[in-house]
């Protein structure tokens, strides 16, 4: 009836898993109780669970990046402890325990804390400053968010029924193989990333269709700004690599369910096919995380320098070269699974070459603070840390990137920390920057400056101090993944590391309070003109928080830098631009088809992991049902009427003009 | 701070005042090129943006196809003491199959010519015919694989029959669910005629379909032509 | 806070032919056309299907480019059926598709060609082992 499931998947004999899941349930039921009391589930429900807004839905994605980043950063500072304890001795996490630990940090802070977080500042931004309204399929948006979300359910659930795999975060065969893991583990590992990573192409498709297909007038290509090209630098390359990390899991899962034999080491199976095709997907990946975090950066120098973007066409052409190169060096990862010199070499070369886009972009980057007024606000520090880390970080990956130095370093602590340096450098520097910079966009009131700085000085200390020793580790020596240590000599490092993980928490702490002192503060930090750091790009056009439908007339472009033209303009006339006549506006409606798929995804992915087929069949059904009925709605869209559209247009029109008579008063106009 | 004037702006023009030459470079064409397929324009028609996303759809399932065939490129040799590829091969049926799902491309090619006359009878007819040549195709289909299982040739056996099944498997269930999609969009068609979102829904058929014959043109080429040269 | 004063959205669906083009969508034509069309796709199919087989069963070419021969041919279908089936065109209302289709074709091509690649190096490097040993492994 129940399959591969009984009491003893619940881990009742270990103390840590099982306290930690009852905590979250705990903590989630009260929540639960607590929107049920008062009586928020209509609101919730109407607002943002069935909507299928693109702001809503970018929200969500960065509200569940966040609480996964810190869920990993939770496995983080086990593994640094138990290193740091476990010299000569046991440690507090047996190794069956720790080997789950360190796969499931890799797993929840790639697939479900970092792109999540990404995919949502596209999914916020990229309407906005294309000056359209919403995305190209705003319902399959929705499908996507929640399937990622179930996705992360799942990992999580694995905490408490079973176990999580203990193979690493891209599951090697045989390791991986139903004969040496026989476990629920790596199954919840394949379903896991494998209905979020539909969610996630569902949005590549999105946002490639978006970009390429729905402009406003005059948004011609070179006139998008360059968040727009690097998130479809970045969705063009999920379309084309994230199908490799279906196909390749699907074989996996074959493998393990039917017997068959890809990546067996018996009868004509090939392990490291596997390793081929994973590495084709997850090199791709890491661009697919930090090209929209470069388009982050791109944003906020010329934003806090005043100027506009240094060599933008350059920019463009680094962000496609990027794209297209990063899909001819996955090899660099197993140059020393024994390929020859020819093809090591190749892959070396190719991987010494993507650098040099990035360094395009680098300079770019200071030539535009260069001869700027640059303001150091926090989005600001967030870029100038990026560069100095991220810079670090690309040096030692091409030390890497020489197969004959990477034959010392394959494997080891000094891998862990280039990866960290570029992932953290880039990728979370980036998403900071970018939570900072719109998050009054998104809410209406900034958050407070003094305690980001702060964070933003622990995080980058606390990473310094972290990873420093992780290099000098992996330089004398040590391996990944260790559960337990015999050299001594180790020991001053671990513990400094573990100093700069305890920075790292204060960090995390100083992002929370700002959080909550942002919130109680809201009404002295409230953006009441829609443009709080003097912007450049579409989005800053619309008031903070933008109406549901962004534009109440669709903006005329008519140069780069769309809004800093309209902006210059109205400040050298001190008017705005003739009032527009204004139209009834088509929106999509809300649907609850997103969670209603992802629900019964969920129950099939749980259903395939405990073997509970009757289960899987009837979830398949209703899931294919619930498509049918779907696509029989008649009504896909609702109007706004054009008197609505006025008035919200007209509180807008009368915060600019309140802005121009104000600059007008102080003197500040030419 | 929203008491800040706008510092940037003001400097900007100031500067450029005194500078002529700092004034704003114009990056990109001058003015919206009509007709260039740039969506310079404003966005595209519903049509379109289904249409397109529907495309780079598709290429993302082709990738996934490539996968399978690059696992099969590399396994076509691991027989493990099983039968080899030229073995298993009956040029006959792959003909046959072949015949089956060329024709249903070509009705489903001309169902959409019957809905660009608006012709729901000639649209039905069409589609029903597609749909019962793809049954027929996966009617083969099966029927190959349960007479390979019955001769010991499963999956199971070796990486090689791995490969193959895994490949010509996955085009055997992508035409599956395209069947289910064809009855589906048989009902609507039927039930709502024409409306635009049918239409579109349409035009995303007809790309499956005719993206899965190309597939197969890839599969009896690679697997069953070369596969089987002795 | 400048605007055009039309809001293009509301309009966009009578531009879209000189515009734009959706890929598999068929251009205003008499239906006449494209059975024509489909017509011709169809008899070229058969033409290039029908050498592949005749080709693979028979020793009409010299045997070592019979695999070149079924690729060519096998490209050639595709051609056909993104051409007459998909109406895929090199007009400038195509210039998005055929270049999401060389994108694509990109994609496939590093993918496939870099994995045989790899994989034929790694076996190549592969210690040579007795047959009677690969023999024991594979049980």
């Amino acid at each position: 009836m129940f399959g591969k499931l009984d009491w003893s998947a619940i881990p009742f004999d270990q103390p840590i898993p099982l306290i930690t899941s009852l905590l979250i349930v705990v903590v989630m039921l009260g929540v639960l109780i607590l929107i049920t009391l008062k009586g928020w589930w209509p609101y919730l429900w109407g607002e943002w669970i069935t909507s299928v807004d693109h702001k809503r839905i970018g929200v969500m994605y960065c509200l569940l990046g966040i609480v996964m980043l810190i869920r990993g950063f939770a496995d983080a500072i086990m593994m640094r402890t138990q290193q740091a304890v476990a010299i000569n001795g046991p440690g507090y996490l047996p190794p069956d325990h720790y080997d789950q630990i360190f796969t499931a940090h890799g797993t929840i802070m790639i697939l479900f804390g970092a792109m999540p977080l990404v995919i949502g500042i596209m999914n916020f931004l990229v309407p906005l400053q294309l000056g359209v309204r919403d995305v190209a399929f705003p319902t399959f948006n929705s499908v996507g968010f929640w399937l990622t979300a179930s996705g992360a359910l799942l990992v999580n659930v694995s905490l408490f029924i079973g176990e999580f795999a203990r193979t690493g975060w891209l599951p090697y065969p045989p390791l991986s193989e139903a004969t040496y893991t026989p476990g629920v583990g790596v199954d919840y590992y394949l379903w896991a990333v494998q209905i979020s990573g539909v969610g996630t192409l569902i949005t590549g498709i999105n946002i490639v269709t978006t970009i390429l297909k729905m402009r406003c007038p005059g948004m011609s290509y070179l006139r998008m700004p360059i968040f727009c090209w690097t998130a479809l630098a970045s969705c063009l390359l999920i379309v084309a690599v994230f199908p490799i990390l279906t196909a390749t899991l699907a074989m996996l899962t074959l493998d393990r369910y039917l017997g068959w034999h890809y990546f067996t080491n018996t009868l004509g199976g090939n392990p490291m096919m596997f390793v081929n095709l994973i590495w084709a997907w997850g090199h791709p990946e890491v661009y697919i995380l930090v090209l929209p975090a470069f388009g982050i950066f791109s944003e906020i120098f010329p934003t806090f320098s005043g100027k506009p973007l240094f060599g933008y066409r350059s920019m463009v052409a680094a962000t496609l070269f990027i794209c297209i190169i990063s899909m001819m060096v996955w090899l660099h990862h197993f140059f020393t699974m024994g390929a020859g010199a020819a093809v090591n070499t190749f892959f070396g070369i190719s991987s010494s070459i993507i650098a040099v886009g990035t360094g395009v972009k680098v300079y770019n980057w200071i030539f535009t603070m260069y001869g700027g007024r640059v303001r150091f606000d926090t989005p600001m520090l967030w870029s100038m840390g990026f560069i100095f880390t991220f810079c670090i970080g690309g040096l030692t990956g091409v030390l890497l990137a020489i197969p004959p130095a990477d034959f010392l370093t394959h494997n080891s602590m000094f891998l862990v920390a280039h990866f960290h340096n570029v992932i953290v450098g880039g990728v979370v520097f980036g998403v900071f920057a970018g939570i900072e910079f719109w998050f009054p966009k998104a809410f209406g009131f900034r958050l407070h400056p003094r305690w980001g700085k702060a964070a933003f000085w622990l995080a980058f200390v606390g990473f310094w101090v972290t990873f420093t020793p992780l290099y000098i580790l992996g330089l004398e020596g040590m391996t990944r993944r260790l559960q337990h240590i015999n050299i001594v000599a180790w020991t001053p490092w671990l513990y400094v590391s573990v100093a700069g993980v305890g920075i790292l928490i204060l960090g995390v702490i100083a992002q929370v309070i700002q959080l909550v002192v942002s919130i109680r503060d809201r009404d002295k930090l409230r953006d009441v003109t829609g443009d709080p750091w003097d912007g450049r790009s579409l989005e800053w056009a619309t008031p903070s928080p933008p109406p549901f439908f962004n534009f109440a007339v669709m903006p005329n472009v008519e140069g780069e830098e769309a809004y800093w033209g309209i902006k210059l303009r109205a400040v050298e006339t001190q008017q705005l631009s003739p009032q527009p006549d204004y139209q009834p506006i088509e929106m999509p409606v809300n649907s609850p088809v997103g969670i209603y798929t992802a629900f019964f995804a969920f129950v099939f992915g749980f259903a395939m992991i405990w073997h509970i087929w009757w289960l899987a069949i009837l979830a398949f059904v209703a899931a294919y049902a619930g498509f049918v009925v779907f696509a029989w709605r008649d009504v896909h869209e609702f109007h706004v009427p054009a008197e609505e559209v006025a008035r919200v247009d007209q509180a807008r029109r009368e915060a600019r003009t309140a802005l121009l008579a104000r600059m007008a008063e102080q003197g500040a106009l030419p | 701070m929203s008491d800040t004037p706008l510092p940037a702006s003001v400097e900007t023009i100031r500067r450029v005042r005194a500078d002529p030459r700092l004034g704003r470079r114009g990056h990109g064409s001058e003015g919206p090129a009509k007709g260039a397929g740039h969506g310079d324009t404003g966005p595209a028609s519903k049509r379109i943006i289904v249409g397109y996303g529907f495309w780079i759809f598709l290429l993302s399932d082709i990738v996934m196809f490539s996968c399978f065939f690059a696992a099969f490129a590399v396994q076509s040799h691991a027989t493990a003491g099983g039968p080899t590829m030229a073995q298993i091969v009956e040029t006959p049926r792959v003909a046959l199959e072949t015949a089956a799902l060329l024709l249903s491309s070509y009705t489903c090619g001309l169902s959409f010519a019957a809905t660009n006359a608006r012709s729901k009878l000639w649209t039905q007819v069409f589609l029903l015919a597609t749909g019962l040549l793809g049954l027929a195709f996966v009617g083969m289909e099966l029927q190959e694989f349960i007479g390979l299982a019955a001769r010991g040739f499963t999956p199971q056996r070796s990486g090689m029959l791995t490969a193959f099944f895994g490949l010509v498997g996955l085009h055997g269930v992508h035409v599956s669910l395209a069947g289910l999609w064809l009855l589906t969009m048989m009902a609507q068609v039927q039930l709502k005629g024409f409306r635009p979102e049918i239409i579109h829904r349409l035009i995303c058929f007809n790309l499956f379909w005719h993206a899965l014959d190309i597939v197969w043109i890839g599969i009896f080429t690679i697997v069953y032509l070369m596969g089987g040269l002795t | 806070m400048s605007h055009s004063d039309t809001d293009p959205n509301l309009h966009s669906e009578d531009r879209d032919h000189r515009e734009d083009h959706a890929p598999g969508d068929e251009p205003e034509e008499s239906a006449g056309h494209w059975i024509l069309n489909a017509n011709l796709g169809l008899g070229l199919s058969i033409l290039l299907t029908v050498t592949a087989f005749v080709l693979a069963a028979t020793h009409l070419v010299y045997a070592p480019s019979i695999p070149v021969a079924l690729l060519v041919l096998a490209i050639a279908q595709m051609g056909v059926h993104l051409v007459f089936f998909l109406h895929v065109t090199t007009g400038p209302d195509n210039t998005n598709n055929v270049l999401a289709l060389a994108f694509g074709i990109l994609v496939v091509f590093l993918l496939v060609v870099g994995s045989i690649w790899i994989m034929a190096h790694l076996s190549h490097n592969m210690m040579p082992m007795p047959p009677d040993q690969m023999q024991s492994m594979q049980q």
